[in-house]
């Protein structure tokens, strides 16, 4: 092997070895602590967000809006559809609860950045009740965001969005209607929102603004249950959503799981590819044992939970009827869930031993997780007693 | 209300491949005193995966290299065999296909020094014994460098029993690979894995892009599990042997006194106190944010890290398409392609914020067909430009710039293969340095380390190892370390770290007769 002459061949190393000595020796002795990349992503994804209420307004008879400030002033870019993941303490409780953001991002860029979150009460629940009662203008709320994936991608997603909506389920929608017409994100967008009665629409006044500035945003209400109601009439069904659809859709579904299992029979039989249906995290179910593979003898047990973090330990009660990430709530010990769906995997943790029932909607687990004990405490109920270990908060 | 015990022998800061193989290192030489902590949720660093609607999408690896077969184990494979982890591996089926399109240069190469030497043959008459002739001196620079890594020798020695080895030290690959006098298009064919250790190749040394060369062609492999597998077995088999794992614990101090590691704070306040600690952050952070106090951080250790350039970053686009490789005409695991072979020209083209023309893409379902439910693929096109043209983003124009960026690189692609990608995309998500630093917390986005140049020569790291170490009872373990970057060397530089710890403790205990020292750090490399 010859490259050049034996002797500069074979000084290869010394050479190479004082180049780097040299460029040390050379080199700046100034400390250069700047990292502007991660200063973009803790931007994009602060840490621990700080909001103030600024507003509370009716968004319907049994719905609100609370516009929220962030109290330094940044609110970090999102996309429609995306959400806030408020922690809150209730009582002995410490929790988070994910909200779809309802205003649009343009708004959180301007003078005065704010997000809004909108919340229906329709009957008592825990998280609803405490916004509603204690939650007013001048209230500080802990909490981080964006979060989610359920959002307009124009790398894929067709210019006719056609937004499957229900309840509440319409706030990712809001947002949409309103970046749409403001001239902010380039899509046409066709909602068709069900509701039992005309005055459970949700931010209907801001939905029928969006329509009226812009002719891309086109709202068709559907009403199950109002005999005065003279526009579509039943539940979404099969016709309205052939009826509205348009050329080469994107539907993107937000709402309760059985509307989700009904839309998603539909738009099979209309031959809809998978990549033309998106839909949101759907959360767990009222009643678990509904579901198919619960075992029936769990029902109304209750088991303990043996909670490892780091050289401690702590036991405390678990119902089998709920989430392992409430028990700990209920606990008083923090838990990062967030999407509160099986799907983000903020609340990935370790089962040591005992048995769980995981939700088949929604699992987000990983295959290797799956097979060595891991699960989302969110979306897993006890079955037995269990040693869990999970992160130190 | 303590998390921790109040005193670690070894506190290793990120469960990534180096980290882990430094805890099992150090594990298997008995010191078993070890508590790891992870930033993220989960173990594995870059080596990791995410779910989009129940899809699992590998993050990372293209492939794995320094595996070998059951038989015949190279060196990662033979470690991890060694320390009873037990990984599903698929081989990878071609090296790669280049396709280079201003010159028509199309052609699939396969694992097997004198197979691919044929295939070039194939399309260049005669020059197959030649091309297998520049293997062979690839690998025998690659076994050198194997042996010399851990077995200090001196230079008459190094060049008796070393002689390829020692001769090409000083050259870059172009000046060595020019003597071979190949025709221009099969100096292309054999350049295109150069970006995984670029610099252009008139300033990449030979010896790593030798290193690379003479592995890769050994074949590759992917794990089953993705490369989460790889992660979750080595964490699994690292807690089983008594080390404490904690998830969501970013270090943010590392306290040093009288120029000796005494232990770390974390963000959320905890102060821990070790004897040595293993740092998965790059010393750029190390030296500049995390000691405390900061006047503990010589000027030697700012001259270094101010005097090494980072590597390249990642963009890439990482989809799931609505069709099987064969309904889509995907048929290859692996395509290099571009206008241009011309590796300076390509690195100018990747200081800018785009487009990139040189792209690799990936089908993961060639080699692991069940990583997607039936009539689906995961795909994926990386371009690996330098951090500079992102370090002035501004946070409103970032998801502009991903998606331009997505855009143009499918769009690229398309036209190299004539591959339709954006009327199938399923999902789609952009990895940027921005979600490298998210993610991982790496130093700028950066997932390569320090550049493969001839002023930061392996050959130069090796010899100065000690003038590379600033304090005492600390140890790096990364793509910073003196292996340099890939999932196959974070291996390798997990286990230097451990060796480091090793051979200090030994030092400590001089009393302790020789063979037990021997014992304690044989093989602790090899």
């Amino acid at each position: 092997m010859k490259i050049d002459s034996f002797l500069k061949d074979v000084g290869g190393a010394s050479r190479v070895t004082k180049a780097r000595r040299m460029s040390y020796k050379n080199a700046s002795a100034i400390p250069q602590p700047k990292d502007p990349i991660r200063e973009l992503a803790d931007l994009l994804h602060p840490d621990k967000m700080r909001f103030v209420v600024t507003e509370v307004r009716d968004a319907s008879p049994t719905s609100k809006t609370f516009r929220l400030e962030s109290v330094d002033g940044h609110i970090p870019v999102f996309q429609c559809g995306q959400y806030v993941n408020f922690n809150l303490k209730i009582g002995e409780s410490v929790l988070n609860r994910p909200y779809s953001i309802s205003s649009a991002p343009f708004e959180a860029r301007g003078e005065k950045p704010f997000i809004e979150v909108t919340i229906r009460r329709n009957r008592p629940y825990f998280v609803p009740d405490y916004f509603f009662e204690n939650v007013t203008e001048g209230t500080l709320l802990d909490g981080s965001m964006p979060f989610g994936t359920f959002y307009y991608e124009p790398l894929r997603d067709s210019k006719n969005v056609v937004a499957l909506a229900g309840g509440s389920g319409i706030t990712p929608f809001v947002s949409m209607a309103k970046e749409i017409a403001a001239g902010y994100l380039d899509t046409d967008l066709t909602i068709l929102y069900g509701s039992v009665h005309h005055s459970d629409i949700v931010c209907g006044d801001e939905l029928a603004r969006a329509a009226a500035a812009c002719p891309r945003v086109r709202v068709v209400n559907v009403m199950s249950d109002d005999p005065e109601w003279e526009g579509e009439k039943g539940f979404v069904t099969k016709e309205i959503i052939e009826k509205y659809s348009g050329e080469d859709p994107t539907y993107m579904f937000c709402g309760p799981l059985p509307m989700y299992n009904f839309v998603s029979k539909v738009l099979g039989e209309l031959g809809v590819p998978v990549r033309r249906f998106r839909k949101d995290v759907l959360g767990q179910p009222a009643d678990i044992s509904a579901l198919p593979g619960y075992p029936a003898e769990s029902v109304g047990k209750t088991y303990q939970i043996t909670v490892v973090r780091g050289v401690r330990e702590d036991v405390i009660p678990a119902s089998a009827s709920e989430p392992v990430a409430v028990a700990l709530e209920r606990a008083g010990i923090p838990v990062d869930a967030h999407c509160r769906g099986g799907e983000c995997g903020f609340c990935r943790s370790q089962l040591l031993s005992g048995e769980i029932f995981v939700n088949p909607v929604g699992d987000g687990r990983r295959a290797m997780d799956r097979e060595m004990g891991w699960f989302h405490a969110c979306s897993s109920y006890p079955l037995t007693d269990l040693k869990i270990k999970i992160p130190i908060l | 209300m303590n998390f921790y015990k109040d005193h670690y022998d070894v506190i290793i800061m990120g469960a990534g491949l180096a980290g882990l193989s430094c805890a099992l290192q150090l594990q298997s030489r008995g010191i078993k005193d070890i508590l790891i902590l992870e930033k993220h949720n989960l173990p594995g660093g870059l080596a990791t995966s995410y779910v989009r609607n129940g899809i699992e999408i590998e993050a990372t690896l293209h492939e794995m290299m320094s595996i070998g077969t059951k038989e015949d184990r190279l060196k990662v494979g033979a470690f991890f065999d060694d320390m009873g982890v037990d990984i599903d591996w698929l081989p990878v089926p071609e090296a790669y296909r280049f396709l280079q399109t201003t010159d028509g240069i199309d052609i699939t190469l396969h694992a097997g020094y004198r197979r691919m030497a044929d295939e070039i043959d194939a399309q260049f008459p005669g020059w197959g014994d030649k091309v297998y002739e520049f293997m062979l001196l690839m690998r025998r620079v690659y076994d050198s460098m194997n042996i010399l890594s851990v077995t200090p020798m001196s230079k008459p020695e190094m060049l008796l029993k070393h002689p390829d080895f020692v001769k090409t030290v000083g050259y870059s690959a172009e000046q060595v690979m020019s003597t071979f006098e190949f025709p221009d298009e099969i100096e292309q064919i054999l350049t295109p894995y150069w970006i995984y250790v670029g610099n252009p190749m008139n300033t990449l040394p030979f010896t790593i892009y030798a290193f690379l060369m003479a592995d890769y062609f050994c074949g590759s492999y992917v794990a089953h599990g993705l490369s989460h597998e790889m992660s979750m077995k080595l964490e699994k088999k690292a807690e089983e042997n008594g080390a404490q794992i904690e998830f969501r614990q970013e270090v943010e101090k590392i306290l040093v006194h009288n120029g000796r590691v005494t232990g770390v704070r974390t963000k959320r306040g905890d102060e821990i106190a070790c004897d040595y600690v293993v740092s998965a952050a790059y010393p750029n952070k190390v030296y500049t944010q995390m000691i405390e106090p900061l006047s503990e951080v010589p000027e030697g250790a700012i001259k270094a890290v101010n005097a090494r350039n980072l590597s390249v970053c990642p963009v890439s686009v990482m989809m799931v398409l609505d069709g099987s490789p064969e309904e889509l005409g995907i048929s290859d695991y692996n395509i290099f392609s571009g206008d241009t072979m011309d590796t300076t020209e390509i690195w100018d083209n990747y200081h800018t914020a785009g487009p990139y023309t040189y792209l690799t893409s990936i089908c993961l379902n060639l080699a692991n067909p069940d990583c997607t439910p039936e009539g689906m693929c995961q795909f994926s096109i990386t371009a690996l430009p330098l951090v500079d043209s992102f370090l002035d983003v501004k946070e409103e124009d970032y998801p502009a710039l991903k998606r331009k960026l997505a855009a143009e690189m499918i769009a690229n692609y398309e036209k190299n293969t004539g591959i339709n990608i954006h009327d199938h995309i399923v999902e789609i998500e952009v990895e940027t340095p921005i979600t490298v630093a998210h993610y991982v917390g790496a130093w700028k986005g950066s997932i390569y380390g320090y550049a493969h140049c001839m002023d930061d020569h392996a050959v130069a790291r090796l010899q100065m190892k000690a003038e590379d170490h600033f304090i005492k009872g600390l140890e790096f373990a990364g793509a910073h370390g003196m292996s340099g970057n890939g999932m196959g060397p974070a291996v390798t530089n997990g286990r230097a770290a451990a060796k480091g710890i090793l051979e200090a403790e030994a030092a400590k205990n001089k009393k302790t007769p020789a063979s037990v020292i021997k014992n304690l750090i044989g093989g602790a490399g090899k």
